[in-house]
């Protein structure tokens, strides 16, 4: 320490210029990245989009294409990954954390019409755990002992969220093809979510405030089952007589 | 007996279907325990970042109170220094358990201001003792260990630091009629005084180019403190300016008043 006389060892300053230098070279890795998944997003999201205009019988051809542009997905996702393996986890997320938020939204909507079956059976209706989800991506999930890639809970319920406002829609929409059942399904699934979120104690972040949206969901697809009911237009499952 | 709800026409009702049937409640219930923990930890460390804030902020006015350079600091301040100083660290042992591992990052923007104040105080103690700036390496060892102290926090304390050199230089010259540092203090040739010290700092920092970090952290906060560091340096100029066409026709301890301009030059 003695060797300099001046008040500035320059070595401080370079070792800090390499620093940043490499910071930024890992930032732009990362947003070469995030540039593919955003346009593989907007890909699959389109593709999926075509549920709302296609009957629920027809619907296998969509689900395919859905799953096609999903795999995409997990093939950006895998080498996000591989990427930051170097890096803290928490230091980077921030800069990809809404592309994985679609990635996740796209296999829940698939999910849920029908597609993305892990063993071969599908099932409409069904909610991808979040644990289904790290399984089809290929990656872990709310990982809390080791700082490596993973999905965290708040990205899978800001997903959700943008689950609900989807299925809001196909509600709609599903009347309009003449669909009458699948509102009350979606009905059903949304209160179910709905429910689950009324537990989770939010702080004032943005997933509180997005959660706060999911009852305006849920009132639009209620007021779609009562226009639906008060036409006699659906049989309730629970009712014995109609 | 429980009544089972029915139709006015008696069919029984479906189930009710509600919060507590609800199918996916197991899980939000585990996602409930995993979000409550978070925010436990996250403000625990918010509040330590403020306690530790406010008690480095207290260790920087008690060495603002010191007068010499190179020199230990005074006993009464020391012992004071030393007190919040053990205050401190006992904080920053309370939420080492928060920062381990993978943690570290993702409470990174709640305890970096206590970190960046803290930074700025040992930086300041350092200097009033070696007249050095401390080093990255130096700073992250009076950090308890699991306390990471990033390239980030070091540098905007490191900015904030020439904010309290400039008022220790400023005060000094003030009371004892003399830049901390100079030849005429230490009698000695090859002396650095605090001005130097400065304006070297201001040419590390100029020189450093942080473009590349755009809007994102740090980028967005030196343009700021670049900005103030400036003209930190450059009141510390002024003020020697002052005391030099000045300073030799003023009694000892006259505060200089850079407004005032009454002094007249020598040669008039």
């Amino acid at each position: 320490m003695a060797s300099s006389s001046a008040m500035v060892d320059q070595r401080i300053f370079e070792q800090l210029q390499i620093k940043i230098d490499e910071d930024a070279q890992v930032r732009d890795q990362i947003r070469v990245i995030t540039q593919t998944l955003e346009r593989q997003g907007r890909n699959a999201q389109s593709v999926l989009s075509r549920a709302h205009s296609t009957p629920a019988a027809n619907l296998q051809p969509v689900l395919e294409a859905a799953e096609t542009a999903i795999k995409e997905e997990i093939e950006s996702i895998t080498k996000l990954a591989a990427t930051t393996a170097g890096s803290p986890y928490y230091k980077y997320n921030g800069l990809w954390s809404r592309d994985v938020q679609n990635v996740v939204f796209s296999i829940l909507l698939c999910g849920w019409l029908g597609g993305m079956s892990l063993q071969g059976t599908p099932e409409v209706g069904r909610l991808l755990t979040i644990e289904e989800v790290g399984q089809i991506l290929n990656v872990p999930v709310n990982l809390k002992d080791q700082d490596a890639f993973h999905i965290t809970i708040e990205e899978y319920l800001q997903s959700l969220i943008t689950l609900i406002e989807e299925l809001a829609r196909l509600a709609i929409n599903s009347v309009t093809l003449g669909d009458y059942q699948r509102p009350l399904q979606i009905s059903q699934f949304v209160k179910d979510l709905h429910a689950g979120f009324q537990i989770l104690n939010l702080k004032n972040d943005s997933l509180r405030r997005r959660s706060d949206s999911i009852k305006y969901n849920v009132k639009k697809i209620e007021d779609i089952v009562y226009d639906l009911s008060l036409r006699n237009l659906i049989t309730r499952p629970g009712a014995t007589t109609s | 007996m429980p009544g089972v709800k029915r139709h006015h026409d008696g069919a029984e009702k479906p189930k009710n279907t509600d919060a507590a049937t609800s199918p996916f409640i197991g899980m939000f219930e585990v996602f409930r325990s995993e979000l409550d923990e978070h925010h436990d930890r996250r403000e625990r460390i918010i509040k330590a970042s403020r306690d530790i804030t406010a008690a480095s902020k207290k260790i920087i006015f008690a060495l603002q109170r010191v007068r010499t350079l190179n020199k230990a600091v005074p006993p009464k301040i020391a012992a004071e220094v030393l007190e919040k100083t053990t205050t401190m660290s006992t904080q920053f042992m309370a939420i080492v358990p928060d920062l381990v591992g993978i943690n570290a990052w993702r409470y990174q923007r709640q305890i970096s201001g206590g970190i960046q104040e803290y930074m700025e105080a040992i930086s300041f103690q350092h200097y009033l003792q070696h007249q050095k700036l401390t080093t990255l390496e130096e700073a992250s060892k009076l950090l308890p260990e699991g306390v990471n102290l990033t390239g980030d926090d070091y540098i905007l304390g490191i900015f904030d630091l020439v904010g309290e050199l400039m008022r220790f230089g400023i005060t000094t010259m003030a009371t004892t009629g003399s830049l901390p540092g100079s030849k005429e203090v230490e009698g000695s040739e090859e002396k650095r005084d605090l001005l130097m010290d400065l304006r070297l700092l201001r040419t590390s920092f100029e020189a450093l180019d942080t473009t590349s970090c755009g809007g994102t952290g740090l980028g967005k906060d030196v343009e700021k403190k670049m900005e103030v560091m400036k003209t930190c340096v450059e009141k510390v100029e002024t003020a020697v300016y002052g005391m030099i066409i000045r300073g030799r026709e003023r009694p000892k301890g006259w505060v200089p008043d850079l407004a005032d301009d009454r002094a007249p030059v020598e040669s008039y």
